[in-house]
């Protein structure tokens, strides 16, 4: 075995490990970057998701508390509709106003 | 052969790379050139076109912010059947709840025999309260969905029935909410996305979708419910005390064409139209008001002498010899008692309603094209634009018209032969209050949109009719004529001006020789008028002497001007 094939044999070979190394190293590189780019992906959609269901809650939340402030308004208003008004009145002992008299103020 | 690990490595290799190939190709094929068709596909799958929540519809209040028409939120049950679910199992339990009938419900709740299709829907019961829903929720049936939706709610009961009005589920209705209909209500809006089984967006949609519900206008009123109800039981008072058929009342301030109360008998339950509809009672929903017209009588006399001073043809001094009768066009006109009065000034025309008088103010005086120009000025034959639905315009022969008469000259000076709405009279006596100007009659006092935001509605001058001087003579002539003549008119304390009206009441090939409509409009108090108020009393049941417009609409001005004077803080004296 002579000195020069020993070099030109050992070079290759160190070539090629060198090559192989890179190519290792992209494909590593390759695969980290796919799987951070897979993992924000999927931490979006995931985050998408879980806020499209808080919308979505939110939602039926406001629709029932708008229906309970209606419900409220048309309870207040049965409250203090005129015959109730009439029923608690006389109750109270109310009577209606028949001899009206105008106390005069004179502006100072 | 394969000979050697890296030979056999690199085999692996590159059967390992012709599978990711393999792969990112159909990837590339799925995802890229045949993107489209699958979108579509599963578009078709998901997706459907659903209705937004049903937003409610706009509230109606007073002109002080008392709930006049609201919304009471109550739910649709339905059900979406599946052949296992065997629902109708659950028919006798629902129909506790749902308050149905047994026998409706298994029927709705089973599942059709020889039916193809996986599921069906099918409705269960309307209108139910959120009590109902929570023991309907307890039985814990996925099957059974329910849809919020809204009733309408009379606060005040049957309260205004004629204005506030309804709408039918067509859209179609009566009184204002009919009339305003399209700023009430808004169409639930249509959106288009993924849902679920039960025609529900799914979460992804609702937090996505740019549409979003829209709530119509809550109006505020020119109403005022303590008016209006005391209103309405003076009429149904003065119904009983002069067995009336039928009335209407109605009370505005002149200045600003404002109605404040409006009030008319027969009357219905608008939350219960249906009921009326089945009952084959639709014609309680037309308000008399505005919808049904009548020969107004002597009251229209008004008009008349308006006519005359404000065209200088006549003043305060003018006189004619009433001899108890008048002929022009082939018609005979006479005095309601049918006396001769002999000579007469304006004011004794107005307090003795003498329709000679006015026969002779329009025939020999004004003429038609003077006359008719006033009438129509005054807003008859067309409608006065106040936001109730079915307003009619009344009718007003022209001389121009084929089924012209020449005694249509003398026969409308008082009112007779000319068909109007009480609004149109009242309108019109409340231009003479309000200097003249004819407002338009007008019951949205403000809209408020959904966010807050308030539209004040101003008040709307029609035209200066007559001039402001007119205005104050005739008031001072009609304040006179009631003073001397009509003392049950008046109210101590206070000037009112006014002016009664006997009509008869046509009918087939004449008049009613049995009955009249009893009338009296009247404003006040002078010199400033703040409130109009008109009493209208349909065929009177009393003794015919005693149901003249003086003996019964007026007694009833005179109360409700009494009281009203108070409510609405008018102290004697100005």
């Amino acid at each position: 075995m002579s000195v020069t094939w020993q070099k030109r044999t050992h070079g290759v070979q160190r070539r090629q490990e060198a090559f192989d190394r890179a190519l290792a190293r992209v494909f590593l590189a390759v695969v980290v970057i796919a799987t951070l780019l897979a993992s924000l992906y999927l931490a979006v959609v995931a985050r998408n998701t879980r806020l499209s269901g808080q919308v979505w809650q939110m939602e039926r939340e406001l629709v029932e508390w708008q229906r309970k402030n209606e419900w409220l308004t048309v309870e207040t208003a049965r409250l203090s509709s005129i015959p109730v008004l009439q029923q608690r009145s006389i109750a109270l002992g109310y009577v209606p106003a028949t001899d009206v008299h105008y106390l005069v103020l004179l502006e100072p | 052969m394969l000979r050697g690990p890296e030979v056999r490595l690199r085999l692996i290799v590159l059967l390992l790379g012709a599978l990711v190939l393999l792969i990112v190709g159909q990837l590339v094929r799925l995802q890229i050139f045949e993107h489209r068709r699958y979108v579509v596909e599963a578009k078709q799958l998901l997706e459907r076109q659903y209705s937004l929540p049903e937003e409610r519809v706009g509230d109606l209040f007073d002109r002080n912010g008392d709930l006049l028409v609201g919304n009471l939120p109550v739910y649709d049950v339905d059900a979406y059947l599946q052949r296992e679910y065997h629902a109708e199992a659950y028919a006798p339990q629902l129909a506790v709840l749902l308050n149905r009938p047994e026998a409706e419900l298994q029927t709705a709740l089973t599942f059709p025999e020889g039916d193809p299709a996986t599921s069906v829907w099918r409705p269960l019961a309307r209108e139910v309260t959120s009590d109902t829903v929570r023991q309907v929720q307890e039985l814990e049936l996925p099957w059974i969905v329910f849809v919020p939706t809204w009733k309408r709610y009379y606060a005040e009961g049957a309260l205004a029935a004629h204005v506030l009005g309804f709408v039918n589920a067509d859209g179609n209705g009566y009184g204002i909410q009919a009339d305003q209909w399209p700023l009430l209500f808004v169409p639930p809006q249509r959106s288009e996305g993924q849902v679920s089984v039960f025609n529900e967006p799914l979460p992804d949609e609702v937090a996505g979708r740019s549409v979003t519900p829209v709530r119509g206008m809550d109006l505020r009123l020119t109403l005022d419910r303590t008016l209006q109800a005391y209103i309405e039981g003076e009429l149904d008072r003065a119904l009983l005390e002069y067995k009336a058929e039928a009335g209407t009342i109605i009370v505005m301030n002149p200045r600003t064409g404002e109605i404040l109360a409006l009030a008319s008998r027969p009357t219905y339950e608008p939350s219960r139209y249906p009921d009326y509809v089945a009952a084959g009672q639709e014609a309680l929903f037309r308000d008399p008001a505005v919808s049904q017209t009548y020969e107004p009588g002597s009251v229209f006399k008004l008009v008349t002498v308006a006519a005359a001073l404000d065209l200088g043809l006549v003043n305060t001094g003018w006189t004619y010899e009433d001899r108890g009768l008048i002929e022009y066009g082939g018609v005979p006109v006479r005095n309601w008692d049918r006396r001769a009065y002999g000579v007469q000034d304006l004011e004794g025309l107005l307090a003795h309603s003498l329709n000679v008088g006015a026969a002779t103010l329009s025939t020999r005086v004004l003429g038609a094209d003077h006359f008719y120009h006033y009438v129509r000025a005054f807003g008859f034959g067309q409608t006065t634009g106040v936001e109730l639905e079915a307003e009619e315009s009344g009718v007003v022969h022209m001389p121009e018209q084929w089924d012209w008469q020449d005694g249509f000259l003398a026969t409308n000076a008082y009112g007779q032969g000319i068909a109007v709405t009480p609004l149109q009279m009242a309108a019109a006596v409340a231009a003479i209050a309000n200097d003249g100007v004819l407002m338009q009659p007008r019951l949205v006092a403000e809209r408020i949109a959904a966010d807050g935001t308030r539209v004040p509605i101003a008040p709307m001058p029609v035209r200066q009719v007559i001039s402001a001087e007119t205005a104050h003579t005739l008031t001072e002539l009609m304040a006179r004529a009631i003073e001397t003549n009509m003392k049950q008119a008046t109210v101590p304390g206070y000037r009112i001006a006014g002016k009664s009206g006997t009509a008869q009441i046509p009918v087939s090939g004449g008049y009613d020789p049995n009955d009249v409509i009893a009338s009296f409009v009247g404003f006040g108090p002078l010199p400033d008028p703040q409130v109009l108020i008109m009493v209208k009393l349909d065929r009177p049941g009393i003794d015919p002497a005693l149901r003249w417009g003086t003996q019964t609409a007026a007694l009833v001005f005179q109360r409700i001007a009494t009281r009203l004077l108070v409510l609405l803080h008018l102290p004697p004296g100005g």
